[in-house]
């Protein structure tokens, strides 16, 4: 093709502007633009210009998105009219790759704040894999896109959401506590754009169904669903559902003196192929940290403070997450003091505080939320009163802190779709944090 | 309830709804339709794209999707149906061509009807869960023109027959087929399978099941398998050409099965051809086919390892118990070498040197040869002849090649002990007659049992290699020692260690004169150097050279034995003398001097004595004389010994005798090892360790273990438990 032919003209609403078939192509076969100018639609068509009744400021917007693959929204647009006109497109894809950068727990910007509709404290915000999430509140949950638009909520029996998870971009689980004597409650997965109900999960003991309820969930990467379940006749443990078919594959009892079914977290350890099942005060008494081997119903490796002598300025742990590249543990207490356990030595192995931050103490606010923990991309991220601090390296070196003026304590974060979502405890806040795109004068 | 009185007047609230052009979505959608009636007619470069698809946008964002969505079905349908119409009234062989050029055109529509309706596919598709219009386009294909009653047989039938023609030699078009299989699999693989695959495999099967049953009627059993080997082939390029490749193994599966699984036993047994036949024969093509064939069904090496096994152990065991083999050791292990060496070049050449043929090649050898009880014997006889004589003249490299092959079947020898017995008795032979043709050849011998049995079981053999390194010095010591012996009769000694050579009834016979005061020097020499020994003469073992002159001046050097010396010494003074009289003289045993005076006497052209009356054998009371008529062309004349090279039925009692009396202490040294270590253990498990343990030397008889196990106990090595009497315990 030659230089001449390469050219081509476009009336855009009445406003005619000039590009190339080569800067069109960029859209895709698979948009408007992509079929628009492919040689079945285009054999005998030989105008001088084509028509395209839309919007010529946002056609701008969107052609030098397809030119530079970068996205400037002047002020003046308000981003839902360009998202509109980007999904006529087919360029909705395009446009949500150039809205920010990839993840990076140091260059993080806070890009909004949004305010939700549930009354109530926040329990769970979960980051989807496409940049929406999820918000639950007592009973019900939020879903809202990565444009941020808020989709139908979901609910389940109208029961209390303990956790909820994103399976992939179109599919959320929720876990749920039970309504005694009705069978109400448990698991379900939910459409994540319609919120309509595709599909609920049952627990069987002794082939009974039985009504239970789910409390933390973990996904692998294998397409099977974990979740801490307590039934009502003392049927504890860790249910195992395939995501495909919905049955239930397994179920690892509670064993005597240890705690599984009130898990307040699971984590599937795809390296070791394990499951880290962790329960915390206040939920119980003491901390339970647990590696689950489903293969041959193993309990790998295991670790509690029960009978651990507490001093005066008592270190409980209050959130677990296996660092699978280390080896270990990271556990957090009150105070936000980082503790590691080996996971090479088998149990028994002592906890390791490294004493970071003791100028929190005596200071604490009204209504204190217990410190929760993320690790993304080799950096560890903890949440405390109303601020997140990243960690670093393999001192795990305190490297930024994120903090927002109003809302509160920060009572849940989550980090997905390359985004940070913060939920607050007061005000029903949630904030949404991302990386910019890379600076103009950068190396790839 | 009070309600219910004031219900006189309704006020509606205010709404001011916005009403659409109530026959907006109808004149839209005709605009829609219109286009994909041109698309599928061929005229859509009157159609404007940007047009077309703000229309669907339209209607899809003035929630007319169902409307959009079902019209599209029921459009596409009524296209497909004519299609259908023309497909079907297709005649004869444009049938396929149709079909194909609808199918292109099809696809063609379905993606510019796709590109239109781009939006509805993105939007709401996904929301209602509907099937996206590509795959809408499959479906519809599918269910109109491929399920159509009369197309779907048709066109199974068309696909059967031209594939039944090509199988029978006839040139087809292969670029049709593969348009009309793509398509089935792009309509999904349970599509490929129900409409084609299934009835195709089907159909084959019964093909080949008709076809291998005429093939194995009349043809022998390597041209059945060339003939089978041939379509496998044919079709794998089949698949490669035109079908999924899914379908490679299923297909190569019905083959196997109707023209290889199912005759197996038959082709296998086949008269005339079968596998025996080809074993006889070496045919190592057909053995290969065989193979190769065989190996893709289950069962099928088995079948062939089973047969080629019964097969070697029967020949092999005719072999080893032929009296007429019996007769000749060397050529025996000869046989056993060329069957070897033929089985190893069949596996080689056809049998992809599987393991597991070579295994049971092992074990058949090992199975047969300990058939017999005097292959130990006979092998150690085959390395002596080679050791002796048979080497001469050929390459180091060659020696070691046979060798090596002696030691492959020393292998299968289950009793070791009776060949190391059998081979130092003939290695003494060897090194004290100076038979020995290459000292090389003898000690890596030696290293090959050594790596194969240990140190302990080459000990011995060493030993004599270095007592006849230690007797050439003494010789050079004594004869340094004595310069004033020059002039008399030369002797040469050999110093044999008790215990590494092969203990013989030692009985010293009468030297003649001259020579016992020889002896008596050098055992004065000996001692007189070496204190605390003890120096005995083996008479038996000697040999000496005599010049003699005869009757008509004739002089000769005669290589006689010592004990043949002996006897012929007596006849300087004498020019008679009788059987008695000899025996008296000379005081050699019985059996020895009848055999030594056979050979001095009986054997024509050595017969430097002459006896009366001239029989064949030697009585009491036969007279000898000097043979003054003796002649002979050489110079030096060798008397040989009658010895036979086989054992004598006694000799091998009494060897076997030995072999059993060595044994002994060794089952009991196994014994007290496993015990020592094991502190107590149960009688089958001790046989079984003991067994294993002796495993490498010979196979320990159970009631012999048992009886060592008795005499342990009677010797206080070993106590039977209280309680059970199966139960051994050690003693310390």
């Amino acid at each position: 093709m030659g230089v001449e032919k390469d050219r081509v003209k476009l009336n855009v609403g009445g406003r005619v502007v000039e590009t190339t078939w080569t800067t069109l192509a960029n859209a895709g076969r698979n948009s408007m633009l992509g079929a628009m100018f492919d040689e079945n639609w285009n054999l005998t068509e030989r105008e001088s210009e084509r028509f395209i009744d839309r919007n010529p400021d946002c056609f701008g917007i969107l052609l030098d998105l397809l030119r530079t693959g970068e996205l400037h929204i002047p002020p003046h647009i308000p981003e839902k009219l360009l998202y509109r006109e980007a999904l006529y497109y087919g360029l909705l894809d395009h446009v949500r790759a150039a809205k920010w950068g990839p993840f990076d727990g140091n260059r993080l910007r806070l890009s909004r704040s949004l305010q939700g509709q549930a009354p109530g404290d926040g329990t769970a915000i979960r980051g989807g894999p496409d940049g929406g999430c999820c918000v639950a509140h007592g009973s019900m949950v939020h879903v809202y896109d990565w444009m941020l638009e808020e989709h139908p909520p979901i609910n389940l029996d109208y029961q209390r959401v303990n956790d909820v998870g994103w399976v992939d971009s179109d599919n959320v689980v929720i876990g749920v506590s039970e309504r005694l004597g009705r069978g109400d409650g448990g698991m379900g997965l939910f459409s994540s754009h319609t919120g309509e109900l595709r599909y609920k999960f049952h627990v069987c003991h002794d082939n009974q169904v039985k009504s239970y309820t789910a409390g933390a969930l973990s996904f692998s990467s294998d397409y099977r669903i974990f979740s801490s379940c307590k039934g009502r006749s003392n049927e504890y443990g860790v249910g195992v559902w395939d995501q495909i078919t919905g049955k239930q594959i397994d179920f690892f009892y509670e064993p005597l003196g240890w705690s599984l079914g009130d898990a307040d977290k699971l984590q599937w350890l795809e390296g070791s192929h394990c499951l880290l099942v962790a329960t915390m005060f206040p939920r119980k008494d003491n901390c339970y940290i647990s590696l689950l081997d489903f293969r041959d119903k193993r309990m790998v490796w295991c670790w509690s403070d029960v009978g651990a002598p507490f001093a005066v300025d008592e270190k409980r742990v209050r959130d677990a997450i296996a660092m699978e590249d280390n080896n270990s543990i990271c556990v957090v207490n009150e105070f936000e003091d980082l503790g590691f356990l080996d996971l090479r030595s088998s149990a028994a192995t002592s906890l390791r505080w490294s004493s970071r931050s003791r100028l929190m103490k005596g200071k604490m606010p009204e209504e204190p939320c217990y410190p929760k923990l993320a690790l993304h991309g080799g950096q560890l991220f903890s949440s405390m009163n109303d601020c997140i601090s990243v960690f670093c390296g393999p001192e795990w070196v305190l490297t930024s802190r994120l903090r927002r003026s109003y809302g509160g304590s920060i009572c849940d974060f989550s980090i997905g779709g390359d985004r940070l979502f913060a939920l607050h405890s007061e005000e029903n806040v949630f904030d949404i944090w991302e990386t910019p795109t890379p600076p103009i004068l950068g190396f790839v | 309830m009070s309600n219910q009185k004031k219900r006189n007047f309704q006020i509606e609230a205010f709404k001011h709804r916005v009403v659409m052009d109530p026959k907006y979505a109808d004149k839209t959608w005709k605009i829609l339709e219109h286009a994909i009636h041109e698309i599928y007619n061929h005229n859509a470069s009157g159609l404007s794209f940007e047009e077309l698809y703000r229309n669907a946008y339209n209607m899809v964002l003035h929630k007319f999707g169902e409307k959009l969505y079902s019209g599209l079905v029921s459009t596409m349908t009524g296209h497909l149906k004519d299609i259908a119409q023309s497909v079907e009234a297709a005649q004869g062989g444009s049938f396929l061509e149709e079909l194909n050029r609808k199918w292109n055109d099809h696809n063609k529509a379905l993606q510019m009807i796709r590109d239109i309706l781009m939006y509805m596919d993105r939007t709401y598709i996904p929301s209602t869960q509907k099937t996206p219009v590509h795959e809408l386009g499959l479906n519809l294909w599918k269910e109109n023109v491929i399920y159509s009653s009369q197309i779907r047989t048709r066109l199974l039938n068309t696909l059967l027959e031209l594939l039944h023609s090509e199988r029978t030699g006839e040139v087809i078009d292969r670029g049709i087929l593969r348009n009309i299989t793509k398509m089935l699999m792009d309509l999904g693989p349970s599509v490929y399978g129900q409409e084609f695959e299934n009835h195709f495999l089907q159909v084959s099967a019964e093909f080949y099941r008709v076809e291998s049953q005429k093939f194995i009627e009349c043809c022998d059993c390597g041209d059945y398998l060339k003939k089978a080997e041939r379509r496998l082939n044919e079709e794998t390029e089949r698949v490669s050409h035109y079908l999924d490749s899914r379908t490679e193994k299923k297909i190569t599966n019905v083959v196997e099965k109707e023209m290889i699984e199912n005759h197996m036993l038959r082709l296998i047994h086949m008269e005339n051809s079968g596998l025996v036949h080809m074993l006889c024969d070496d045919k190592y093509e057909d053995l290969s086919r065989m193979y190769n064939l065989f190996r893709r069904v289950t069962d099928g090496l088995s079948k062939i390892r089973e047969v080629m096994t019964s097969h070697m152990r029967e020949s092999g065991k005719q072999l080893v118990t032929d009296p007429e083999r019996l007769k000749d050791p060397v050529e025996y292990v000869q046989r056993l070498l060329d069957e070897k060496d033929k089985y190893d070049k069949i596996i080689n050449l056809a049998f992809n040197n599987d393991k597991s043929f070579q295994n049971a090649l092992n074990s058949s050898f090992e199975y047969f040869i300990n058939l017999n009880p005097r292959s130990p014997e006979f092998i150690s006889l085959f390395v002596d002849d080679k050791l002796r004589k048979g080497l001469k003249g050929v390459s180091e490299d060659d020696v070691e090649v046979t060798l090596d092959k002696v030691m492959m079947l020393f292998r299968y020898l289950q009793e070791k002990d009776v060949f190391e017995k059998y081979y130092k008795q003939h290695l003494a032979k060897r090194l004290l007659s100076g038979k020995t043709v290459s000292d090389d050849a003898e000690r890596s011998l030696i290293v090959k049992l050594k790596t194969e049995c240990g140190y302990q079981f080459t000990s011995k053999l060493e030993g004599m290699f270095t007592d006849m390194k230690t007797s050439q010095d003494t010789m050079q010591g004594f004869s340094a020692c004595h310069p004033e012996l020059n002039d008399g009769p030369t002797l040469t000694v050999q110093v044999l260690t008790t215990g590494s050579w092969p203990t013989q009834s030692s009985v010293t016979c009468n030297l003649p004169a001259e020579m016992s005061t020889l002896c008596e020097k050098f055992r004065s020499f000996y001692l007189g150097t070496r204190t605390g020994r003890r120096l005995s003469w083996q008479t038996n073992m000697g040999t000496a050279d005599l010049k003699a002159t005869f009757g008509k001046g004739q002089k000769h050097e005669l290589n006689v034995s010592t004990y043949q010396m002996c006897v012929l010494m007596l006849f300087n003074n004498a020019d008679r003398l009788s059987y008695k009289e000899i025996e008296q003289a000379t005081e050699i045993p019985a059996s020895d001097l009848k055999r030594c005076l056979q050979s001095l006497a009986l054997v024509k052209g050595r017969n430097v004595l002459r006896k009366e009356p001239m029989s064949k054998d030697i009585g009491e009371d036969d007279a000898f004389f000097v043979n003054e008529k003796f002649s002979s062309k050489l110079y030096k004349v060798k008397i040989g010994t009658v010895v036979a090279q086989k054992e004598s039925e006694p000799e091998k009692q009494e060897t076997r005798q030995r072999v059993e009396e060595d044994r002994k202490p060794q089952i009991e040294a196994a014994i007290v090892r496993i015990m020592k270590s094991r502190k107590q253990l149960d009688h089958n498990n001790l046989i079984a360790e003991v067994t294993k343990q002796l495993q490498s030397r010979f196979l320990a008889n159970p009631t012999e273990v048992k009886k060592r196990i008795e005499s342990l106990i009677e010797r206080d090595f070993l106590e039977r438990d209280d309680s059970d009497r199966r139960l051994y315990r050690y003693l310390a």
